[in-house]
């Protein structure tokens, strides 16, 4: 992917959550960069994760403004085009 | 084609990987997350041969093991199990489709429902089932927490890391965990337990505000809450089996014999079955 073609990805997570990790590390592995924000701290974090998905369970990913809740390996490739 | 395809990759699935590579079958191991359930247990403390370790440590241990031997893996969700001829099939929500001569299921337990009113609605919008998944989300919230076994002893602890207060409702006249989680739980000034007491529903707007109790708590049948969290155990997740006529029990566990074969393992030539192995945190 083109650097000038590189998604905007936004990852509302928590420090203990299994399935942020996994979603993370699946970023890495594809070489997608990511702003990654901790729900659990960051209480204006926390009502922009609701605004953005209206539900709490996390992680939440924001590629582009496309929403998508859990780790959902096939939903994610799909936005990111990958 | 593969000697076996064990269906599910969470801590029964590893074992059974781990021994069908030992053994030199051509073996796929397949689901959704490797590690499986264990993955969203904060600590474990029971699991002969590790004192204290977090689940997720414990799923790398086994996952470690399986690897030693020559096994494949693919982390994907089957959607379906169908039989041809002279093999299974085993199709993936990214469209792949292996062949198999057997299947072993590992496909282990969902968490089981309360089944109230609101339950379904507020789902991540306070009703939860993994505090380690979203427990954090609640940092100085009023939590409650449904259930009265292990699992929820040890859900109430892990919640009162991030909340102001953890209301733990059992359904029984005491707590049924172990006694040493037990005892956290009554050592913990931030955990208060309600026994003989059942959510009747579960009320709020755009998130959860309140439960509706089948008696006073507090002198009040509505608890107000900032989230619930469900831990009343798991229940099969037998489904695949089922579609292939794989007989289960009335709570939905896969009947297996003394060798954990299923009904179906003489619906091939020899050495061809299906067979069952389950995991239980």
């Amino acid at each position: 992917m083109e650097k000038n073609n590189m998604p905007r990805v936004k990852v509302y997570s928590t420090s203990t959550c299994p399935w942020c990790t996994k979603t993370k590390e699946f970023l890495k592995e594809n070489h997608i960069k990511f702003e990654e924000v901790n729900v659990g701290e960051d209480e204006k974090a926390r009502n922009e994760m609701f605004d953005k998905s209206g539900q709490f369970g996390v992680p939440v990913i924001d590629v582009n403004g496309t929403i998508i809740v859990g780790f959902k390996k096939d939903v994610l490739k799909s936005a990111l085009g990958i | 084609m593969h000697d076996t395809i064990i269906v599910g990759a969470g801590c029964a699935g590893l074992a059974a990987a781990m021994y069908a590579g030992r053994l030199g079958l051509k073996t796929l191991l397949i689901g959704e997350n490797i590690g499986g359930t264990i993955t969203l247990t904060d600590v474990v403390e029971n699991y002969p041969g590790f004192v204290k370790l977090t689940g997720q440590e414990l799923a790398d241990n086994l996952k470690k093991h399986a690897e030693a031997y020559k096994i494949e893996k693919a982390e994907v969700k089957v959607t379906k199990i169908s039989r041809n001829h002279n093999c299974f099939l085993v199709e993936t929500n990214e469209g792949q489709t292996y062949q198999g001569k057997t299947i072993i299921f590992a496909t282990g337990t969902e968490w089981r429902k309360l089944n109230v009113p609101g339950e379904m609605e507020f789902a991540n919008k306070g009703v939860h089932y993994c505090a380690l998944c979203d427990g954090a989300v609640y940092k100085n919230k009023v939590i409650a927490l449904a259930g009265g076994g292990d699992s929820a002893a040890k859900e109430a602890l892990l919640l009162s890391q991030f909340a102001s207060k953890v209301i733990v409702l059992a359904r029984g006249g005491k707590l049924r965990g172990e006694p040493i989680n037990n005892q956290r739980v009554a050592q913990n000034p931030k955990i208060e337990v309600f026994t003989n007491v059942n959510i009747k529903k579960i009320v709020g707007d755009k998130i959860v505000k309140a439960l509706v109790l089948d008696r006073p708590v507090r002198d009040n049948t509505t608890l107000n809450v900032d989230a619930v969290f469900i831990a009343i155990g798991h229940v099969a997740l037998s489904q695949l089996a089922k579609d292939i006529g794989v007989k289960t029990d009335g709570k939905g566990e896969i009947i297996i014999d003394r060798e954990s074969k299923t009904n179906i393992h003489d619906f091939l030539p020899q050495e061809m079955f299906a067979t069952q192995s389950s995991s239980k945190r």
